[in-house]
């Protein structure tokens, strides 16, 4: 079974993704569309350099160590969530879903 | 008691605060002066709220491209970085806007330790209502 693929059993989790450092979709599974997947990894993609920048920029101008490079983000909407973490993509329900042990699991497959 | 002091009982809390929709920091409470100061938390709160509006404008994109439902309005934005964590709420102002009210509350969020933090304690507390509500 693929790694990621596990994620999926933890309570909440809907979608997974594994995309590449360009953005291009490697694999995923969960309750979407193909077409869907490739959209939210390039997105999460995009969202990982961007947030990057923002804690460089952050570190740079306050001299606080301890924020770069960032592990990872998660924006939570009215009823899903979207966790990444490296080159890793997560929908998750926004209530209810282990957010803390989705972000360890997640931590711990992007180094496999 | 106010929100910002049941933010810093959270395990590894270094710093709590409120902030204008525009990044300016409002309010703050701080465990550790050494380590994080009132400049760092209003550069901290502007990023989180260009953040929070990039966040938004993404939501409605997809919701919008995908069909999908559920992603906006967002509620939080979480920055989790090398050693510590920021997470922010939106939420209450999201309910004022929806009630019609005019005048929204500011922003809030907690700076923790990554090694202690506990995500959904602080997504709890930024998500009680406001005392009077």
């Amino acid at each position: 079974m693929s790694m990621i693929r596990r994620l999926l059993a933890l309570d909440g989790v809907n979608v997974v993704c594994h995309f590449r450092d360009d953005g291009y979709l490697i694999e995923g599974y969960g309750l979407m569309s193909r077409n869907d997947m490739d959209r939210l990894a390039r997105f999460a993609r995009d969202y990982r350099r961007m947030i990057q920048g923002n804690a460089d920029q952050l570190a740079m101008f306050t001299n606080m160590r301890g924020w770069t490079p960032p592990r990872g983000w998660v924006v939570r909407g009215a009823t899903q969530s979207v966790c990444g973490v490296a080159n890793l993509v997560c929908v998750v329900d926004s209530s209810g879903a282990p957010l803390n042990e989705i972000l360890l699991e997640l931590r711990e497959v992007s180094h496999w | 008691m106010t929100k910002l002091d049941d933010l810093m009982k959270l395990p590894g809390a270094m710093a709590a605060f409120e902030f204008r929709g525009s990044g300016e920091l409002l309010e703050q409470r701080i465990a550790y002066p050494d380590r994080i100061d009132e400049s760092i938390l209003d550069l901290l709160a502007h990023m989180c709220a260009a953040n929070m509006s990039i966040a938004t404008m993404q939501a409605r994109g997809w919701e919008k491209v995908t069909t999908m439902k559920g992603f906006y309005p967002v509620q939080e934005f979480t920055l989790i970085g090398f050693d510590w964590s920021v997470v922010v709420s939106g939420l209450h102002r999201e309910q004022y806007k929806q009630a019609g009210k005019f005048s929204l509350p500011p922003f809030m969020g907690v700076v923790m330790a990554n090694d202690k933090a506990d995500y959904e304690a602080a997504f709890t507390i930024l998500e009680q209502p406001e005392s009077g509500q």
